[in-house]
């Protein structure tokens, strides 16, 4: 912004590029060490220094030994088809009550409004024992509807999401709908919620990174790991408290990160809106 | 509950069902009912209910099979009492001084690359990428990372810091806290960064133009357009931060095996004391516990905020309201 | 799919009910012969183990598949739980769907086990036929019969050792000491590896308590729960003071591994095969595992913990996770179960393979325990009927969780030596504090 450039002014920006240059490799270190070490053969691991590049980057050993091992590709199936009916049934679910919630004075309104804001507040993983004995009595264990009935019916973050975005729709909107003789059922589906993509984006974002790294659950309601693996649990049963060959774990850790950072290199532009615009605004 | 009584005398005929059901009244109930009877039954289903559960729990002295009987507050006496417990949460400190750290280099970066700066994609990627992986991943990441000898003595010797000088990332109980703090920050930092330069992207080019004009320097330009605008979303990461700090579960979970070498944070010790010591009497208080600590915290940051920001927020209120008319 | 299977599932069942007119009572575990009675029984049964190498790498299957040759009919599904000790607790709370067999977990007390399962005998007679039976039992009734038995020593490799020029295994703590030290300045290996991060490893140290420390069979059972302060100092380099006290002293003398938090279990069986640690203080199971890590398992030694109680030196022996049964299941499917339990624990060698103390008592012994030559194995006698719940209780109640996976306390020794943050003795004088506040709060006698 300054026209004169200062030498002031030039070492500010030098101090600027190189705090950012630290913090890039700093953000980017632990990850790439991982790569280095994902290629190396166990002898090299060990002779090696941890941030030498491989000898041979077309060493895919350990990539394959996890691939064929882990029965990470079940997880993948998995993963990706919970991910996906849990963010149509929260998004459905959350634009839903949002939509009530900021379109409609009635009794109770704001009861509702708090309980899910106190909800946001009570950490979740306390409760487990009880969450437990209610899903066996339910029949939900070792299901995978059970795990997603339960994924989707835990979800505060995207109603609240959805009902910030719901306040910068112009009610304006639904008023001349409603003149022209639309129900409210039709304003909601035909006008407001082809509007809410960006908020939808954002909630598709974080639930399905959650559900993609989601573990402890996973873990506890999907018992017979034959039949049910997701990404992490196929990553910590094979990989485990017991087994330590980091040149193996890395593999693993990356062929779990890849299809992230694919998505994330591809959508970086929607990602950031997505977040930005649902989260922001309010 | 009024549509209910309707039904009868209009049910006759489809037309004039339609009549009755397009009445605002009787249609505002039908979706608010339909709509938001899933979501609350879901809410009180997997929160409530439990929860009402956790606190008849806290007054017993039970193993997770068998009640032994009826403890009153004794529990709760424990927890206060019994320095092992309550003292966890001196850990937590570490976690709230990392988050202010974090929010603070998420601001700064996010002011830094809202401008026009060489790379900026590349360095916003960087940073926020973190916040994606895997929470299993990032536990055998940073094992990696801080094994002696191993990723990060290799890049300290590499700057010339002998590997003698160096401490043992996870054993020096000095520093193993904020060897775990740093990977949440490594996670966190680059989420809150976006979310507070989308922020800044916001606002209106022509005020920091209006603002040159006035004689603003860079400074000024942050604390009067920048930081008004973004207040909101601002405290609400603050606040989102310090009651993270305060159940912070995963760095030791993952890292430092259940949180070995006096890394445990208070939800660890409930976590051991329920599955480990079986006391899921006295675990259930301790979430109690936490639970109020955590509402109380965020009751009062929010008046805090109120407060010293009111000048702010009003500022805030108006920029909204014109946009709102745009 | 599951509903399926599940119908499926339940017509095998009612057919099995039909053909076979015997099979709706459950018999004892020894009320029947193996290989004769039940052969054309027809179930499915699902396990539960801990043991999730053995589950992955198919060991477990192999033994399937021996069985299977005598009850082609009963198909055995085995599940492998990573974190076991915390996740069967929650499935056993859950109802009784679980399976048909698990390894019972230390979080049920005693007086729990007939609610979840079948019992298996009577403790009387069953000790006549069996090593370590009193484990799971309530009021002379059976529920658990023990998978292997261990007995508890040290794993050493004999080269390192010979290398630092000891001559004569160490029967005292300080002769221990003195052994690492040697160790330590003669050779480059770690003296003793504690394998602190791997957690389970440090819990291990509970096991040494009983008879290695004490010799005495009713001490953790009997005696200790009226002890006012058992974890005290003898002064005579016995009992838990004496135990807690090696790795303390360890620790503090530099006689561990560099950085403990990073210690990495799989990698130390290599390790101690190759002569880069010297010992290892884990049960004989592990011995087996240190053999097979690589090429010089000849190396490989077992050798009782290092006191002597009047000149005597004993061993704490017993059982490893019990086998329980599902009580909540059907006849046939708990006559199954049952029916692959014994086949387990008689027929299968999985004791022997494991290089564990064989179940029965005229199995066989697997060579390793020539190193108990002249030492006695000291199990522990089974608490008194009137108090059977209150070792569980007192446990529970002072925190200390010995046996049952407090390896938290454990590594805060390891902690506590190595920053000097504590002596052993004030460690100890806060687990005596915990233990009479339990002692008080249950209002036990005191003596």
């Amino acid at each position: 912004m300054g026209v004169e450039r200062t030498p002031k002014d030039l070492f500010f920006k030098f101090l600027k590029h190189l705090s950012l240059v630290v913090c890039a490799i700093a953000c980017l270190l632990p990850l790439i060490s991982c790569i280095f070490a994902a290629f190396k053969s166990s002898e090299e691991f060990a002779m090696t220094s941890k941030v030498a590049p491989p000898q041979n980057w077309l060493n895919f050993e350990n990539f394959k030994m996890f691939w064929n091992e882990s029965g990470i590709a079940q997880g993948f199936i998995t993963s990706i088809f919970v991910m996906v009916v849990v963010i149509c049934i929260s998004v459905m679910m959350g634009s839903m009550i949002a939509y009530v919630l900021d379109r409609f004075k009635f009794v109770g309104n704001s009861l509702i409004r708090n309980a899910f804001l106190l909800a946001s507040l009570i950490p979740g993983l306390a409760m487990q024992v009880t969450i437990y004995k209610m899903m066996v009595n339910m029949n939900l264990v070792n299901s995978l509807f059970g795990y997603i009935f339960m994924m989707a019916g835990t979800d505060v973050i995207s109603i609240y999401i959805l009902l910030q975005y719901f306040e910068n729709l112009p009610v304006a909107l639904d008023e001349s709908a409603i003149i022209e003789g639309c129900t409210y059922y039709g304003v909601f589906f035909k006008i407001l919620f082809p509007l809410l993509r960006p908020a939808i984006v954002t909630c598709m974002i974080l639930k399905g990174v959650g559900i993609y790294n989601e573990y402890y659950n996973a873990n506890l309601y999907l018992q017979d790991k034959k039949l049910f693996k997701t990404v992490s649990t196929a990553l910590y049963t094979y990989l485990g408290p017991t087994k330590s060959q980091y040149e193996i774990i890395c593999a693993g850790v990356l062929i779990c990160t890849a299809p992230i950072l694919i998505i994330f290199i591809l959508f970086q532009k929607q990602i950031y809106n997505g977040m930005t615009n649902g989260a922001v605004k309010g | 509950m009024g549509p209910v009584n309707n039904i009868t005398p209009t049910a006759t005929a489809n037309t004039t069902f339609r009549d009755w059901f397009i009445r605002p009244n009787v249609q505002k109930w039908f979706v608010i009912v339909s709509f938001a009877i899933i979501p609350v039954f879901m809410l009180l289903l997997f929160t409530y209910y439990p929860f009402l559960k956790m606190i008849e729990f806290s007054f017993y002295n039970m193993s997770y099979t068998k009640v032994r009987g009826f403890y009153g507050l004794k529990n709760y006496i424990d927890i206060f009492s019994k320095p092992e417990l309550f003292s966890t949460f001196r850990i937590s400190l570490y976690y709230m001084v990392g988050a202010l750290l974090q929010i603070g280099l998420a601001l700064y970066f996010a002011t830094i690359l809202s401008f026009k700066t060489k790379g900026s994609a590349f360095y916003k990627g960087a940073m926020f990428f973190p916040f994606l992986i895997n929470g299993i991943a990032i536990g055998f990441i940073f094992k990696f990372f801080y094994t002696r000898g191993y990723v990060l003595d290799t890049v300290l010797q590499f700057l010339g810091i002998p590997l003698e000088s160096l401490p043992y990332w996870l054993r020096d109980t000095t520093i193993n806290n904020w060897s775990l703090v740093a990977t949440s920050l490594w996670k966190y930092m680059g989420q809150n960064m976006v979310l507070f330069a989308g922020a800044i992207m916001s606002v209106d080019p022509t005020l920091y133009e209006a603002a040159a004009i006035d004689g603003a320097n860079k400074w000024h330009q942050f604390r009067f357009i920048i930081l008004p605008s973004i207040f909101t979303v601002l405290t609400l990461n603050v606040i989102l931060s310090i009651t993270g700090s305060l159940s912070a579960f995963e760095p030791p979970y993952v890292i430092t095996s259940m949180g070995g070498n006096g890394t445990a944070t208070y939800f660890i010790k409930m976590h051991q004391t329920a599955h480990v010591q079986y006391k899921v009497g006295l675990a259930c208080a301790m979430a109690v516990v936490l639970a109020l600590i955590i509402i109380i915290v965020t009751v009062i940051q929010k008046l805090a905020f109120k407060y010293a920001f009111r000048n702010a927020t009003t500022e805030t209120k108006v920029a909204k309201k014109s946009k709102g008319a745009k | 799919m599951k509903k399926t299977l599940a119908i499926i599932l339940s017509t095998l069942l009612v057919l099995a009910m039909v053909t076979t007119a015997f099979a709706t009572e459950v018999p004892t575990f020894d009320g029947f012969v193996l290989g004769t009675d039940y052969t054309d029984i027809t179930a499915t049964i699902k396990v539960l183990s801990h043991r999730t190498d053995l589950v992955n790498d198919g060991v477990f299957g192999a033994y399937v598949e021996e069985f299977n040759k005598v009850y082609p009919n009963i198909t055995v599904e085995y599940e492998g739980l990573t974190d076991y000790a915390e996740d069967i607790t929650l499935r056993l709370t859950g109802g009784d769907s679980w399976g048909d067999v698990m390894m019972l977990p230390a979080s049920l007390e005693a007086d729990e086990f007939s609610n979840y399962y079948t019992p298996l005998g009577n403790l009387a007679e069953m000790t006549e036929i069996y090593n370590f039976i009193n484990n799971k039992q309530f009021e002379g009734t059976v529920y658990g019969i023990p998978s292997t038995g261990n007995a508890q020593g040290i794993v050493y490799n004999k080269a390192v050792f010979e290398k630092a020029g000891i001559t004569e295994l160490p029967k005292t703590p300080e002769a221990f000491i003195a052994a690492l030290q040697a160790i330590k300045d003669n050779t480059d290996a770690t003296p003793l590896y504690t394998n602190y991060a791997a957690g389970w490893t440090m819990g291990a140290w509970d096991a040494y308590l009983g008879g290695s420390a004490t010799g005495d069979p009713d001490f953790m059972n009997i005696k200790m729960l009226h002890d006012a302060d058992p974890f005290s100092d003898r002064g005579d380099a016995t009992g838990p003071y004496a135990v807690y006290k090696v790795l303390y002293d360890a620790v503090a003398a530099g006689l561990i591994e560099d950085d403990y938090t990073t210690t990495d279990w799989e990698s130390s069986k290599v390790m101690i095969n190759n002569g880069e640690i010297g010992c290892m203080v884990l049960g004989s199971w592990a011995f087996s595992q240190m053999v097979e890590a690589g090429p010089n398992g000849d190396d490989i030694g077992y050798m009782s913990f290092p006191i002597t109680v009047d000149g005597v030196q004993s061993a704490s022996a017993g059982a490893d996770y019990c086998y329980a049964i599902n009580a909540k299941a059907d006849a046939n499917q708990q006559i199954a179960a049952m029916v692959y339990v014994k086949w387990m624990t008689y027929e299968s060698k999985f004791a022997y393979n494991e290089g564990g103390i064989p179940i029965n008592k005229d199995g066989e012994y697997p060579a390793l325990y020539a190193a108990f030559e002249g030492i006695e194995f000291v199990p522990d006698t089974n608490a008194l009927d009137s108090e059977a719940t209150l070792p569980d209780e007192l446990n529970t109640e002072s925190a200390l969780s010995l046996n049952r996976g407090n390896n938290e306390k454990v590594q805060k020794i390891v902690e506590a030596a190595f920053n000097q943050s504590q002596t052993i003795d004030e460690i100890m004088a806060n687990w005596n504090e915990a233990w009479a506040t339990a002692q008080t709060d249950l209002g036990v006698t005191v003596e």
